[in-house]
């Protein structure tokens, strides 16, 4: 049975700025993703959802340092969640060699929502589950 | 010949004449700056007299390096600085070894100091001259702001200035609290509503030279409210103010309207809307004092404006490009005759700002002061018939604004129930979509993308030991404050909380004992519990 994709949204930081991701996500969802809006969470919670929930992506807003970043993911990967990662928000410009190289697709500022839905189709076609 | 609109959807004409004045208008731009009711100017000699303040934000780090780059801002040009704190800790009224922030803990210090009693405090303003720079402690978050206006006056007070004299402003902003940067946990949106009016009247009693909470419709713009729906959500959100300290009948608002008089507003890439809205921002004021609350005081009845320049106007693509973005809006507000100004840093989407950016920022402002003539006349758009005519505008349309939130129960209402998010949804979702295909071009952004090399710069990095370094001082604080002390004050402070004193006096009792803003925000959290965010996804 094909369903919509799962996207896990969460902000990584205490930071409240909200514009970004809230944009994002009701883009998602208008492009047929089932969007989990996590909101502010830390690596724990980032990983229970995930599992629960089944997530086929997880979606990142960063308004912080790459090291938190990198315990997400860590979190992730040894709790065994292969969803691909996804991350926007202010993001360094001197951090995107080191996201990209733990297979984070990155989404800087200004960047084109239309390639924000063309990858998250292409990662969430990678699970062979989406009727996208 | 196209559709051509203002950001917030006033239809333009190629050019305009003396037929699309309005006849009040005709005749009020006729009036001098500094003439009731202040559509041209909150005072007659404007910049002449006084030039508008340049007051940016600034922090970063430990207190000591946020001390370090107030200092270097203020022999850099700038004539006031505001406080910036770490939002982590901040906004939530954590200690560093929360959970929550422990669990982020290499965030900590991103966006401003870690400031969690009152020696850090004194660390950040030490050299300061308190006496007689304008101050703004931070504290924009609502929950925040009777903890860090507490402290600055502490501080002012150890060093014997009488705090009748201390000349600065609050915060503590419902737009940013409960629209633009909604955090974890938050009192709710009344009781930040009786936080306000406490420190209203405290400042009216004892501080008549402050500005107790200053209303950011820049917060509320940038997540999206338009130009007309800054300003009638603006006054919507003083007349909670207004009718508060009415119904509480302790001051008559001719007595606390000075006080709520000074406001801050977004300067946007729209100049032209941009100057009509703080031009009708004073009509406003005054027409809303005069006429619904009858206020005589015409200190008072002027409007005192902050501008800052829109950060979500700033790209992260070609970053260099927002110094001219920041050269634009920031002229936008002067031309409109603000009190004070802030520009962003041109590194504002990749990081608070570099050394470097700051300097930059604080020159901008240098060159607009001293080499373009721009003091020497008051409102240079006055009379204008295009000016004129989109003033009226504005104006109308924010009334019009301000009877919709009226209508849904009134300003706090509307972000109970989350009206106003929606407002400002609807408009972030059309403007992401009019950038998405084109229609709005952001160059560097949409258009002209070629990134040339010389556009690269980094983001700017604090330092790492953020987050350490103040865990160390909690502990030592923790070590050898006079703990009973501590104890008897914070009891003091719930006790206030949970009856109906003003909370700035036991907030002043508190810090100075050296109480932590995590055992504060534990009182507040047990008394008040947590707003329910009515955000639905």
């Amino acid at each position: 049975m094909a369903r919509s994709p799962k996207v896990l949204v969460a902000k990584t930081g205490l930071d409240g700025h909200w514009r970004g991701v809230l944009v994002v996500a009701s883009t998602l969802r208008d492009a047929g993703f089932e969007v989990i809006m996590l909101g502010m969470a830390n690596a724990d919670e980032i990983v229970a959802s995930a599992v629960q929930e089944d997530v086929d992506i997880v979606g990142l807003n960063v308004g912080g340092r790459i090291e938190v970043v990198e315990r997400i993911i860590d979190r992730l990967r040894n709790e065994g969640v292969a969803a691909p990662v996804m991350a926007g928000g202010t993001i360094a410009p001197q951090w995107q060699e080191r996201l990209q190289g733990l297979g984070v697709e990155l989404f800087p500022p200004g960047s084109a929502l239309k390639d924000i839905v063309t990858t998250a189709r292409r990662l969430a076609g990678g699970r062979e589950r989406s009727e996208l | 010949m196209g559709d051509w609109r203002t950001s917030s959807g006033i239809p333009l004409k190629n050019h305009y004449g003396p037929e699309d004045v309005p006849d009040a208008y005709r005749e009020l731009s006729a009036k001098g700056p500094g003439e009731p009711p202040f559509l041209r100017g909150s005072y007659p000699e404007m910049y002449r007299a006084q030039p508008w303040r340049i007051f940016q934000l600034s922090g970063f780090g430990n207190p000591k390096d946020e001390n370090e780059r107030i200092r270097f801002l203020l022999a850099n040009g700038s004539t006031g600085f505001i406080l910036e704190h770490d939002r982590n800790t901040a906004d939530h009224l954590y200690d560093v070894d929360h959970p929550d922030v422990v669990a982020r803990r290499e965030d900590v210090g991103l966006t401003g100091a870690v400031t969690f009693s009152i020696r850090d405090y004194e660390t950040i303003l030490d050299q300061i001259p308190l006496e007689s720079t304008y101050g703004h402690p931070g504290g924009g978050v609502v929950q925040h702001g009777p903890f860090a206006l507490a402290n600055y006056w502490t501080v002012a007070r150890r060093r014997g200035i009488e705090l009748s004299r201390l000349r600065g402003t609050g915060q503590s902003d419902f737009f940013l609290t409960y629209l633009g940067c909604i955090t974890k946990q938050q009192v709710p949106a009344t009781v930040g509503l009786r936080f306000n009016l406490d420190i209203i009247e405290f400042c009216t009693e004892h501080m008549p030279l402050w500005v107790p909470v200053s209303i950011a419709g820049y917060n509320g713009a940038d997540t999206g409210l338009n130009a007309y729906q800054e300003l009638g959500a603006l006054f919507a959100n003083a007349v909670e103010y207004l009718d508060g300290v009415a119904k509480r009948g302790r001051f008559s608002v001719d007595e606390l309207a000075r006080g709520i008089g000074g406001v801050n507003f977004r300067g946007s890439m729209d100049l032209f809307e941009d100057i009509a809205k703080i031009r009708a921002s004073r009509k406003m004021w005054h027409d809303l004092l005069r006429e619904r609350y009858r206020v005589t005081d015409e200190k008072a009845l002027r409007l005192r404006i902050h501008t800052l320049t829109a950060g979500s106007a700033m790209t992260y693509q070609q970053p260099l490009n927002n110094i001219a973005r920041g050269t634009i809006m920031g002229l936008a507000g002067v031309l409109a005759g603000t009190q004070s100004l802030g520009i962003s840093g041109y590194d504002e989407a990749l990081s608070i700002p570099s050394e470097h950016a700051h300097q930059m920022s604080v020159r901008i402002q240098a060159i607009l002061q001293h080499e373009t003539g721009i003091r020497a006349v008051a409102d240079p758009f006055g009379g204008s018939y295009f000016m004129e005519s989109l003033t009226a505008e504005v104006e109308e349309r924010a009334w019009a604004f301000f009877d919709e939130i009226q209508d849904q129960g009134g300003f706090i209402a509307s972000l109970d129930s989350g009206w106003l998010h929606r407002k400002a949804a609807e408009n972030q979702i059309d403007e992401a979509q009019r950038v998405a295909s084109g229609e709005k071009v952001v160059v560097g952004v949409n258009e002209f993308t070629d990134d040339l090399a010389p556009f690269e710069i980094g983001a700017f990095e604090h330092v790492s030991d953020a987050w350490e370094g103040a865990m160390e001082r909690l502990k030592t604080i923790r070590r050898e404050r006079d703990q009973r002390r501590a104890t008897e004050t914070l009891r003091e402070l719930e006790r206030a909380c949970r009856g109906d004193g003003n909370i700035m006096v036991p907030m002043m009792e508190a810090v100075d004992a050296e109480v932590t803003m995590g055992e504060v925000g534990a009182v507040l959290r047990d008394v008040f519990g947590d707003w329910d965010v009515p955000i639905q996804f």
